[in-house]
């Protein structure tokens, strides 16, 4: 058996770390993106879009992330429709962030208040004006907290691509483990690393929303 | 909200539509089967699910390549039918699935045999020995499986121990951890008096922390590994069987098994 250095136990996890951000990026873009335009169908469009949009968020809140990873990566090739991991991952990573971000998003929408909008549409103003000029601005304060506290879940929740062959740090940590028989050390890297991930951003969020405050 | 009249024929012109669709899809596999030996010939690469979790069967070494007894059976399939070994590193819940969803050709990861398994994939001969037993701390009185009565034992889900224990010790307390190491860290950490694995998993464990209290108390079989496969291939079946048992007959089986185990492979069931 080989031995692991403390080097290269910091490397490995330090090289898994790509996956983990890479894939934490994948899902706030795509998800990002994807969920907005959910918003604002939800907010626009007819009766049925707006129930097929809750019937979307439903599905991907309700069901655990691990076995929508493990349905598209397995359960379609098993239909012959081949996916790679990272196709697989791409997908429900943004499905599941999309549908998790559409909700808070509307919800910080619709926390204005009725008369916001009535006051903007008094002043003739259309209704990608209303929300640019008046309901964003405010909804954006409002929704910094929830949207951040869901990214930082996305980070730890990239951990779940293990499952589809992603060695990314939490599934490093494993196989390190099983090599070095040192569980103790090397989870606890792995969470401090997380930590470190995740902590900046929740810092980032908090100095925004006072600088937004002001 | 109201509801609308349309909404139930809506409902069930989407099932239709799904229902058509996934049929069609899952009509395309089904011509596959039994062309898997010709696939992997064509393409000049055996795809193989191994475990890098496992030692000494499957594990990595600082570079994270993974090395063992199962990645050196593989290497052996695959220079017998003159192809390049691909390496799919794979966890002991989704080693299969792997093999389903034709993302491996092989799943060569100490997987022994169970009546649920042999339901859903085929198996070759057998390639190596695995003792499985539980361990425990010397001082714990524990001779025999009646003994174990009321104690907790962890041991990894859907194992062939989790199986034996399930059998052959009823009356113990299982916990079921989704890795091998989750097993072995909740016995370490006290959350379990005992744990099931391997007996070459826990001389590697040994050998790397000689101080470890670690004895062994109950022998729960010997359930040696095999190769699995997708069923209704029966041309790769038999060519993986004949590979095995010229390996078998010219000793290099023995001599991986005495590398990685330090023991012959001695007598395997066909």
């Amino acid at each position: 058996m080989y031995e692991f250095t403390l080097w290269d136990i910091a490397r490995n996890l330090l090289l898994a770390m790509r996956w983990t951000v890479g894939l934490s990026l994948i899902a706030f873009i795509g998800g990002g993106l994807l969920g907005a335009l959910l918003v604002v169908l939800r907010l626009t469009g007819t009766r049925f879009l707006r129930r097929l949009i809750m019937l979307y968020v439903q599905v991907f809140q309700g069901t655990p992330l691990l076995l929508q990873l493990f349905l598209v990566y397995f359960g379609l090739s098993m239909f012959g429709l081949e996916t790679t991991a990272l196709v697989a991952a791409s997908i429900c990573l943004t499905l599941y962030a999309s549908a998790y971000l559409s909700e808070i998003w509307r919800g910080c929408v619709e926390s204005i208040d009725n008369g916001q909008w009535e006051a903007a549409s008094s002043l003739a103003l259309s209704f990608s004006e209303q929300m640019r000029y008046v309901i964003l601005p405010q909804a954006l304060r409002a929704g910094i907290a929830p949207t951040v506290g869901f990214m930082v879940q996305v980070v730890k929740a990239t951990a779940l691509t293990s499952v589809i062959g992603f060695v990314e740090m939490t599934r490093a940590g494993q196989i390190i483990t099983n090599a070095t028989f040192q569980p103790f050390f090397i989870y606890g890297s792995v969470a401090l690393m997380y930590f470190a991930l995740c902590f900046p951003l929740s810092l980032y969020s908090r100095r925004l929303e006072h600088s937004l405050r002001r | 909200m109201k509801a609308r009249l349309c909404k139930p024929m809506r409902k069930t012109l989407v099932a239709a539509g799904l229902f058509a669709g996934l049929s069609a899809l899952f009509c395309s596999t089904l011509t596959q089967a039994g062309e898997a030996l010709d696939h992997i010939i064509k393409s000049k690469e055996l795809r193989v699910a191994v475990p890098v979790d496992y030692p000494p069967y499957g594990y990595v070494g600082p570079d994270m390549v993974p090395q063992g007894l199962d990645i050196d059976v593989a290497n052996l399939m695959a220079k017998q039918l003159g192809v390049k070994l691909q390496l799919v590193p794979v966890t002991a819940p989704n080693r299969v699935a792997y093999l389903q969803s034709g993302k491996a050709d092989f799943t060569i990861s100490s997987l022994g045999k169970t009546p649920e398994r042999e339901k859903v994939i085929d198996y070759s001969i057998a390639y190596s020995p695995f003792f499985d037993a539980v361990f425990g701390k010397t001082a714990l009185p524990v001779k025999t499986m009646a003994d174990m009565a009321g104690k907790t034992v962890s041991v990894t889900r859907g194992s062939m121990q989790d199986r034996e224990l399930t059998d052959m010790a009823p009356e113990a307390i299982t916990k079921r951890f989704e890795d091998n190491n989750s097993s072995i860290s909740a016995f370490l950490s006290g959350q379990t008096q005992m744990v099931a694995i391997g007996t070459t998993v826990a001389a590697a464990l040994k050998q790397k922390n000689p101080n470890m209290d670690i004895a062994l108390k109950v022998v729960l079989s010997n359930a040696p590994n095999y190769i699995g496969m997708n069923k209704n291939e029966p041309e790769l079946r038999n060519k993986v069987n004949e590979i095995i048992r010229q390996a078998k007959a010219d000793g290099t089986l023995d001599a991986i098994s005495q590398k990685w185990l330090g023991a012959p492979a001695g007598e395997l069931p066909e």
